[in-house]
């Protein structure tokens, strides 16, 4: 099985260095096919987990994490507000 | 008194019958910790300052007559994944370095209203993947055993700390086995609650479906005790947490029936392992228990489901490191994407760049059918085998691990071998089962072997009182001198 790593790392937002391509390819290729010996099942309803029944909370306000501790571990911060790259030319 | 060497049950009494301190158990316990870190290397961080305060709080409430918690005065030490407010929590990765949680994971608020006092942080493998702790970003931690030796992983450091006498408990992650994968190279007990026992809220996310945050000790008592602080439900935060309440431990094996499946002795399992773990399941039958043979035919496709569903989800999980909200920051002069990127591939370790790599792929348009709908369509006939067996048997016994702790550095060039590693224990996350390993004797060079049991779902107090009785049998399990 040949895996197209760089075509995977771009979807997973991720930079692999070209020296580096060879021995991911190798590897995410041992991966998988290990993973390829899986049975042949056809039988969707399985795929429903009747035990673990998607809950909602309920929507009610409650208090929030004071915004300056929130933002302590924000890399940039100005004026309490997150800093990001310009995004529109 | 070398408090250090006494269970949490020991240092409980002492410290209600006014004999210690909770200062003083801690001072024993920092003192210990100085002394074997060095060799061990389990913690990544020592939280003396915020132990001190809760120890002395814990023997203000004593002299003044007021009611203390079930783990007063007892040093809990903390995996590194699970959120402790103001003091860092970094899940041994570049990425977290220096994340510090504004909030408690629930467990950790459970610990403190329980009184316990939280000496540190302790090493695993970044983000929780991988089998022997060596996958941490700043350093491997060493099996008190033999310290040439790996602890197991991902909770490496939780079972090396335990091992070594610098905690009497220590909690930790197990997504696939990475509670009682290293508590049976470490020699210590190590339980997976059912999943929904204990609350994941402030549990950094692996795979969600699968995570679960589970309780080591040298002592079946002890880990019973911290479970039984941890578990219940959490309606405000987890929505998979269930309202469940342990009730203690059942008592003997007079009739209960253990079923052994014939999957879990195969060819990959050294024979040092499966002579200790079936001498085990024989003394318990010589308790009074019954040994039937039972059949997992679908345990050949667990290992496959489980990497495909543990790296699906962590795909996902891991899309939130993006250099913007917390955590490691990569290149924030050129474009968003270029932040993403640099962030990413600069913060993340190479096993975390894999599985990461791994979810993508499985998950990419095309191969999702091939991938992730057939793992999770062997979940359930995984899940139905166990419930199927659970009808002839009450447990089920395997080895937790294919072997003895291996050297540093044997496996890491080799991530397939690795993952090999958990082919005894990933079922048991794919069905949502508890499972605990203890010590069942002694491989070659004198390193530990695990028997795992297994029992449906919330059948805890099962798991534990069928572990009991064997250790009482042994006469308790051995320590380590270091």
């Amino acid at each position: 099985m040949e895996i197209d790593v760089r075509r995977v790392a771009k979807l997973a937002m991720l930079e692999i260095p070209e020296d580096e391509v060879e021995k991911y390819e190798k590897e995410l290729s041992r991966i998988v096919a290990m993973t390829e010996h899986l049975p042949e099942v056809e039988n969707a309803k399985t795929l429903i987990d009747t035990e673990n029944k998607m809950q909602l909370r309920e929507d009610v306000v409650e208090p929030s994490y004071p915004r300056d501790a929130m933002l302590k571990n924000v890399p940039q911060a100005i004026a309490g507000c997150i800093v990001v790259p310009k995004t529109v030319e | 008194m070398e408090l250090y060497k006494k269970s949490a049950a020991e240092l409980s009494k002492l410290l209600r019958s006014k004999e210690v301190s909770a200062c003083e158990i801690l001072d024993d316990t920092l003192a210990r910790i100085e002394a074997v870190e060095p060799q061990v290397d389990a913690f990544l961080s020592v939280t003396a300052q915020t132990a001190r305060e809760k120890a002395k709080a814990v023997d203000a409430k004593i002299a003044g007559g007021e009611a203390i918690g079930a783990l007063a005065g007892i040093p809990v030490g903390i995996k590194d994944n699970i959120c402790t407010k103001g003091i860092a929590t970094t899940c041994a990765s570049k990425m977290l370095e220096n994340f510090v949680p504004p909030y408690n994971a629930t467990v950790m608020d459970k610990l403190e209203a329980a009184d316990a006092v939280i000496p540190g942080k302790l090493n695993m493998d970044e983000f929780a993947m991988g089998g022997s702790c060596e996958n941490s970003h700043f350093k491997p931690t060493k099996n008190p055993w033999d310290t040439s030796r790996v602890p197991g992983g991902s909770s490496g450091g939780s079972a090396a700390s335990v091992a070594a006498c610098e905690v009497p408990l220590s909690l930790g992650s197990d997504t696939g086995g990475s509670v009682r994968c290293p508590a049976g190279l470490c020699g210590v007990v190590g339980l997976k609650p059912t999943y929904g026992a204990v609350s994941r809220f402030g549990l950094v996310a692996f795979a969600s479906s699968l995570d679960q945050i589970g309780p080591f000790g040298r002592t079946v008592d002890d880990v019973a005790m911290l479970f039984g602080a941890i578990c219940g439900k959490d309606s405000a935060h987890d929505a998979t947490s269930r309202d469940y309440q342990f009730p203690g431990m059942t008592e003997g094996v007079k009739g209960l029936r253990i079923g052994i499946p014939k999957e879990y002795f195969g060819s990959g399992i050294s024979e040092e392992v499966k002579t200790s773990v079936l001498k085990a399941v024989e003394e318990l039958r010589m308790l009074g228990a019954e040994v039937v043979e039972i059949s997992l035919p679908s345990t050949d496709y667990a290992l496959s489901a489980y990497y495909i569903l543990s790296s699906a989800e962590a795909s996902s999980n891991l899309a939130r490191y993006d250099g913007v909200k917390y955590g490691y920051s990569g290149n924030r002069k050129g474009s968003l994407n270029e932040l993403y990127l640099t962030t990413r591939s600069e913060g993340f370790g190479a096993e975390v760049k894999r599985r990461i790599m791994l979810g993508t792929y499985v998950l990419s348009s095309g191969y999702y059918d091939a991938y992730y709908k057939r793992a999770k369509m062997v979940q359930r006939m995984i899940g139905a085998e166990f419930e199927q067996a659970f009808q002839k048997c009450d447990v089920i016994a395997t080895p937790t691990t294919p072997s003895t702790a291996f050297k540093l550095g044997e496996k890491m060039n080799d991530p397939v071998e690795m993952y090999a590693s958990d082919v005894c224990t990933v079922t048991v996350n794919i069905a949502g089962l508890p499972g605990i390993s203890v010590p069942c004797g002694f491989g070659e060079g004198n390193l530990p072997i695990g028997l795992q049991l297994i029992g449906p779902k919330f059948s805890e107090a099962k798991l534990l009182g069928v572990a009991k009785t064997y250790e009482t049998a042994k006469g308790g399990f051995a320590v380590k001198e270091l």
